[in-house]
């Protein structure tokens, strides 16, 4: 059972790409480590109870990013870091992120330097949980 | 090659005078669970009785499985299923009556143990008799038999009409079960656009008896935009952008909704027209759905077409 993966259908942000955004979290928080086996499209369409095209579509995107690969017959799998590309949609993809993230924070009066300091505060702590993880499931491989 | 289950070409109806279906050319791939949608009155039912021969068409044609649908023989008929809306069964039957006079019209295909199964589920028996029943088992009844003769093609209008979430989400994990068996295709419609974006990985459009988008999901996710500009002054009178499908303005800002329009050509115009600033909107499948089936100001230029 894939339970940490939650759909939310309806929702401003297309299924696929729920999928594609929590199996990066689980990546980058090591909750998915290297060679971990991701749920079979056909399973996890069943357990969501959303089409398999869609979930066919996040592992296509997934794998393209570098993220999973697929081996024929056998499944998909969290790929060695040193493997993922990063091309510049990507990158810009990631600025968008945070000119959303620079609006709303100039919205609520939040001074530009005080951003930065919410940010580096939270990537400490995001690398803190990291690190953390990775010591519980250290040998879990 | 891509292999069609559905196809229409120009199919057309009148009533009396009043059109309901005008020109419309569908092509469904196998394979896929494609949701229809339109507002009501849009000339669903009427596209789905037309498909399936219960209504002559006033011109064009459709087929079903490569087969007329104004022909199509009970080999055809055996392969496709159809669940109607409001699930008319009949009413002075017992579950297990209904059963096996299904049956019979599916001599080598009907699934006894999948059809048991779901009565099961359900907490239904065989001895039951339909008039007894609520609105939400008599539709979960037509499930099961909509499903137990394996159909290759499953057509249901608006099955889930009045159904409560858990019957509902039953009706989707039924759907989900069946695309998972090789070759299987499912039309149907639905106005919770919550379960076509859950389910659906094709959409159809229909508006006034005029299909207005036939794609992938995703295409049409990726097509409709909504774009806030910002100006320093009143927005420009005059908006000439590919695209634009509806615009509302206040004060200093002007709203577009656009489809099919590039990332590229809305900077370009927001700068050509001296915009401040500008951000394209996130919107989910039901608000997409509304902006894009709203009166314009105008008449609407297309169908749009999937690239």
């Amino acid at each position: 059972m894939a339970l940490w993966i939650q759909i939310t259908p309806g929702s401003d942000e297309p299924i696929y790409l729920q999928i594609v955004e929590q199996v990066g979290e689980a990546i980058a928080k090591g909750r998915l480590a290297v060679g971990d086996k991701l749920p079979a499209v056909r399973k996890l369409a069943t357990e969501l109870v959303i089409n398999p095209n869609t979930v066919a579509r996040a592992y296509t995107i997934l794998e393209q990013t570098g993220l999973v690969t697929t081996k024929t017959g056998s499944g998909t799998f969290i790929a060695d870091p040193s493997m993922r590309g990063k091309d510049a949609a990507d990158i810009n993809m990631l600025a968008d992120r945070m000119d959303g993230i620079i609006s709303r924070g100039l919205n609520l009066g939040i001074e530009s330097q005080d951003i930065i300091a919410m940010f580096k505060d939270r990537i400490e702590k995001f690398l803190k949980t990291r690190q953390g993880l990775s010591g519980q499931h250290g040998k879990r491989r | 090659m891509t292999e069609y289950v559905l196809e229409t070409q120009g199919l057309t109806k009148f009533y009396g005078d009043k059109l309901a279906l005008d020109h419309i050319d569908l092509k469904i791939p196998r394979g896929c669970i494609c949701g229809f949608v339109g507002r009501n009155g849009s000339g669903k039912t009427t596209a789905i009785k037309l498909l399936l021969g219960f209504l002559k068409p006033t011109a064009g044609s459709s087929r079903l499985l490569g087969c007329d649908s104004q022909d199509l023989t009970p080999a055809i008929r055996q392969r496709i299923g159809y669940a109607a809306e409001g699930h008319y069964l009949f009413r002075d039957e017992t579950i297990g009556n209904l059963a096996g006079f299904h049956s019979a019209f599916f001599p080598n295909q009907w699934d006894g143990q999948l059809f048991w199964d779901m009565i099961e589920y359900f907490g239904l028996s065989k001895k039951q008799k339909i008039k007894h029943l609520s609105n939400g088992q008599r539709a979960q009844i037509s499930l099961a038999l909509t499903l137990a003769p394996n159909p290759e093609l499953l057509i249901m209008d608006d099955p889930t009409l009045g159904l409560d979430a858990a019957i509902r989400r039953q009706f989707l994990e039924g759907m989900i079960e069946l695309i998972m068996r090789q070759g299987r295709t499912i039309l149907f419609s639905s106005h919770i656009l919550g379960d076509i974006d859950r389910v659906a990985d094709r959409i159809v459009v229909l508006e006034k008896g005029i299909i207005r988008a036939d794609c992938s999901l995703e295409q049409f996710r990726t097509a409709v935009k909504k774009v806030r500009f910002v100006f320093s002054q009143s927005p420009p009178q005059t908006i000439d952008i590919e695209g634009l499908l509806n615009s509302r303005r206040a004060d200093k800002e002007l709203e577009m909704v656009l489809v099919g329009t590039a990332d590229e050509k809305i900077a370009e115009w927001a700068k050509s027209a001296g915009a401040e600033e500008y951000q394209i909107i996130k919107q989910n499948l039901e608000d997409q759905f509304i902006e894009y089936t709203a009166p314009a100001g105008r008449n609407k230029p297309f169908a749009w077409e999937a690239k």
